[in-house]
């Protein structure tokens, strides 16, 4: 029965699980503050800020995220001449120091990857979060002016807070979303899971038994990951009450 | 700049309606697609959505299996494990194409999505409507058919409408078993010729602009139209419960 899961697949598959989850980790933390950034922007900034940050999300949201992914992968290096290109994103220190610590032979793709899905999920995180500042109740605005805090003040130390955990159910959703998203990375040769599940497949021709495992660690990793940010929302609204300001 | 735009102007047809000969593809395909999906994604997620709201626990716990596993694992995998399954010939007498993987997975995926929204929208359903239905005379069966579904689908069209959007820029992920649809369009036009590598970029610049054209065109449509609904849905509503 387990005949195909020799030691030699399983540990592709677990380096391929590590990359899965750095990824993840990496993006939660910079879809989350582009995300933030973006969606304070337009909500309390100026004119122009609050039009350019709208022009970003609805752009950002609205391409797929694999058309990104693969953008900033392939295509845009290909925009520079052959040789200045291969000095830009393949082959200089900062590429040779990201090889080594990261293990990844090439870790430019990686990080293609990674801005694609940041710029993607910090789009539509940046949108929720909208909707989030909805809910920060007007009279908690005003106590704090009235308090005698200025508008950067009630900006991060009020609305934000609040909009983040109004809108923490439906940002929680969309962080799962980008979880499974990471899988798009194999499209750019990030050896990422569903990449090593692809290349096991190649060689050991079980494409129903692999991917079934796959989707059982994908799973997993949803579950996991919807608990850490129950946690989270738990944490978010310590010392208060659950009921909606009125 | 004039190669670019005769090599943009050679592709463009492709793109749009799929390479001679195996029309329809590219953004047509895409939209044939997310159309597909969502037509019988809603008809699958309004049994599950329905299931997910049932008196029956049993009824109750087989949805909620349904919508975790469909919905926590990425569109590719789905995608590659149907085709595996389907697609190989490995069951007797069951053999599909790419696209008719490529159907059945999103259906799949969407009607997962959407049934977690139409439970939603069941729930939403306020009491004071169902009791006076019941109190009519009508059975539960007629309640469900006649005031609740219709009013979950209609309060919930806006995430509805969401949902179809972003099955239609999910649909890219098909380019993993080769449906011709606009992504794979791009990656075949451009091919592996490394002449083509000073087209990438305008290329994959127009795949987003098309993409973007009519996931954007459609929210818009969507907040129109949910305008429109509001007002007369709610007419509706305060008629059903008088």
């Amino acid at each position: 029965m387990s005949g195909w899961l020799t030691p030699e697949v399983a540990g592709q598959l677990a380096d391929g699980l590590v990359v899965t989850v750095a990824l993840t980790v990496l993006t939660t933390i910079s879809s989350l503050a582009l995300g933030i950034g973006v969606g304070a922007a337009r909500v309390s900034g100026g004119r122009m800020t609050r039009r350019a940050a709208g022009a970003f999300v609805e752009v950002f949201r609205n391409v797929p995220a694999l058309i990104q992914i693969i953008f900033w992968a392939f295509a845009f290096p290909s925009a520079f001449p052959t040789g200045i290109r291969a000095t830009l994103f393949f082959d200089n220190p900062v590429v040779a120091a990201a090889e080594s610590v990261t293990g990844l032979s090439l870790p430019y793709y990686a990080f293609a990857a990674c801005l694609g899905l940041t710029l993607n999920t910090g789009a539509h995180l940046a949108e929720l979060f909208r909707a989030g500042a909805g809910t920060v109740a007007r009279s908690q605005v005003d106590a704090a002016r009235l308090l005698g805090a200025g508008p950067r003040e009630v900006q991060w130390s009020i609305v934000v807070p609040g909009a983040v955990r109004g809108a923490f159910p439906a940002i929680t959703t969309r962080l799962i979303h980008n979880m499974k998203n990471t899988a798009l990375a194999s499209f750019v040769a990030v050896p990422e899971l569903f990449q090593t599940v692809q290349a096991s497949i190649t060689q050991t021709f079980r494409a129903v038994e692999l991917l079934a495992l796959a989707a059982a660690v994908y799973l997993g990793l949803a579950a996991a990951m919807g608990l850490a940010l129950q946690r989270a929302d738990v944490w978010l609204h310590r010392g208060r009450d659950r009921v909606a300001p009125s | 700049m004039s190669r670019q735009a005769d090599f943009l102007a050679e592709i463009l047809p492709d793109l749009l309606f799929g390479f001679p000969g195996q029309r329809p593809g590219g953004l047509v395909l895409s939209v044939v697609l997310a159309v597909v999906g969502v037509g019988g994604g809603l008809a699958v997620g309004v049994a599950v959505g329905s299931a997910l709201d049932a008196r029956a626990r049993a009824l109750r716990l087989a949805a909620e299996a349904y919508v975790t596993v469909f919905r926590g694992i990425p569109l590719v995998l789905l995608l590659l494990f149907v085709h595996a399954v389907i697609g190989s010939g490995r069951l007797p007498g069951l053999h599909t194409t790419a696209l008719g993987s490529a159907f059945v997975a999103l259906i799949l995926y969407s009607s997962s999505y959407q049934a977690d929204i139409i439970r939603t929208g069941l729930r939403s359903v306020p009491a004071g409507i169902v009791d006076w239905a019941r109190l009519m005379g009508s059975t539960r069966w007629q309640v469900y058919r006649a005031v609740k579904l219709p009013y979950s689908l209609r309060v919930m069209q806006p995430a509805l409408t969401g949902q179809g959007i972003t099955l239609f820029k999910d649909s890219s992920v098909v380019v993993i078993i080769g449906v011709a649809e606009l992504t794979t369009s791009a990656r075949i036009a451009l091919g592996g010729d490394v002449g083509n590598a000073p087209f990438w970029v305008a290329t994959y610049l127009t795949v987003g602009l098309l993409y973007f054209a009519v996931a954007f065109g459609l929210s818009r449509l969507g907040l129109a139209g949910e305008r429109r609904w509001r007002v007369r849905g709610r007419i509706d509503m305060v008629a059903v419960a008088e």
